[in-house]
């Protein structure tokens, strides 16, 4: 079964027979977590940073923000007992325009705000394919925790 | 024939948006021209009225009473939302197909288009520009000229890949170097030959700002940020990916901050089901 993950969207599941997909990430970020004993893993698509931008906006989608959707996506493995340090952290997106510097690349924010959060929490990244000036499409494939990318233009590779 | 008199016959053998599109983008930017006169041009074409009135009357809009006819549409609706869906029904048939050579799957340049579309017109509207409704147009259908360009673009992907990864070329840049013209100049000359107004084929023709400047105007300046945010969103991108230029200083001249940006896409997040739903129902 196809999961599809949305623009500001999350998703997660134990179920063996299934694959999360979330596709063209430009400048969004797609974090990818699986935790490989217990065989559940989840995909949050987020598009913006911080969450104080908007607090209406982020109370309606949660999943629209770093911030807020971040802690959301581990939480929600944990109701499947996932444990935090045994997870594999896999990160995509956060492509940029050419040229796209300082405080106009959101990209680069975007993930910026992952990896503080990340580091605050005592989570390690395992795997990240960001930046660049391309779009991905990503696969999470729950019976095995392996995951495919396909970046424009290009066919799927697993990683 | 060189390649050049081959894209002009594909030009002219290109379905045309109809041409009550030309007439309400001419008309509907002229102070002088009423929103009657505007709802009297549309209900004269079968075709745009069916598919205007099928739209209006679909579950996306949930009217509790169906809408007969145009007046009734511009009543309910206002006049510029039934412009709107004019618009996107006159041009949904020729952009809402896939495009190989731009690694465009099914529908994927026509939500490009939409997205686009819906943005400049916000940002026109917050920035209290008068032409939203060309801005609305060109930004939808800015990327005319891949649909042209598409097969050309297919045999030499590799070569404009390459300029891309080892030479630093956006993708337009490599369009040029390689086919020797790019998807905004053939968009600019269908636009010319279908006989839309100046502003029209200015926006078209520099859409990605090739000079990096805001002196082609401000409409382009808007409908050049709308395409940025699309690409950023990744809706509906192909294999050009991001690979386009983007100026800062375009954005700065438009006293727009990174704040707007952000809040442009959260709004446009909020909304994408109805975007999605207005999709499939054009």
């Amino acid at each position: 079964m196809k999961i599809i993950v949305g623009v500001s969207d999350m998703k997660v599941s134990n179920d063996p027979s299934s694959d999360i997909i979330t596709y063209s990430l430009g400048s969004c970020i797609g974090l990818v977590v699986f935790d490989p004993v217990v065989k559940v893993g989840g995909i949050l698509h987020y598009m913006l940073p911080e969450s104080s931008l908007d607090r209406e906006k982020a109370e309606r989608n949660p999943y629209m923000f770093a911030d807020s959707g971040i802690p959301l996506l581990f939480k929600e493995t944990y109701k499947y007992d996932a444990v935090k340090k045994r997870m594999k952290i896999s990160v995509f997106g956060g492509s940029q325009i050419l040229d796209q510097k300082g405080f106009f690349n959101i990209g680069k924010r975007n993930y910026m705000a992952l990896k503080k959060l990340l580091f605050k929490n005592n989570v390690l990244i395992n795997y990240e394919d960001v930046g660049g000036n391309v779009n991905r499409t990503v696969r999470l494939e729950i019976k095995t925790g392996d995951i495919f990318v396909k970046t424009s233009g290009a066919n799927e590779v697993k990683i | 024939m060189t390649a050049i008199q081959l894209l002009i016959k594909d030009i002219k053998n290109l379905r045309p948006v109809p041409a009550i599109a030309n007439q309400i983008v001419d008309m509907v930017d002229s102070p002088s021209v009423s929103m009657n006169d505007i709802a009297q041009i549309i209900q004269y074409d079968p075709a745009v009225t069916a598919s205007l009135l099928r739209t209006c009357n679909s579950a996306y809009f949930g009217l509790s009473n169906p809408v007969e006819s145009v007046k009734d549409a511009v009543a309910i609706l206002g006049i510029d939302k039934v412009v709107e869906l004019a618009l996107l029904n006159a041009s949904a048939k020729t952009l809402n197909k896939s495009w190989k050579g731009y690694g465009l799957h099914e529908g994927a340049m026509w939500k490009h288009a939409v997205s686009s579309a819906l943005i400049a017109k916000d940002i026109a509207k917050k920035l209290a520009h008068g032409s939203s409704n060309t801005i609305f147009t060109a930004a939808l259908l800015k990327d005319i000229g891949k649909t042209v360009l598409d097969k050309f673009i297919q045999i030499s992907s590799d070569k404009i890949q390459n300029l891309i990864e080892q030479d630093g070329y956006s993708f337009i840049e490599a369009e040029k170097k390689i086919i020797g013209t790019d998807h905004a100049e053939i968009g600019a000359m269908i636009a010319k030959i279908w006989k839309f107004s100046p502003k029209m084929v200015n926006i078209i023709r520099h859409h990605h700002a090739p000079d990096g400047t805001i002196d082609t105007g401000i409409d382009v300046a808007i409908v050049y940020l709308a395409d940025c945010i699309c690409m950023m969103m990744g809706v509906g991108i192909g294999s050009d990916g991001l690979s386009y230029r983007f100026h800062d200083d375009i954005i700065r001249e438009l006293s727009i901050t990174p704040n707007d940006i952000a809040k442009i896409i959260a709004d446009f997040t909020i909304n994408m089901q109805k975007v999605e739903a207005l999709l499939r129902v054009v």
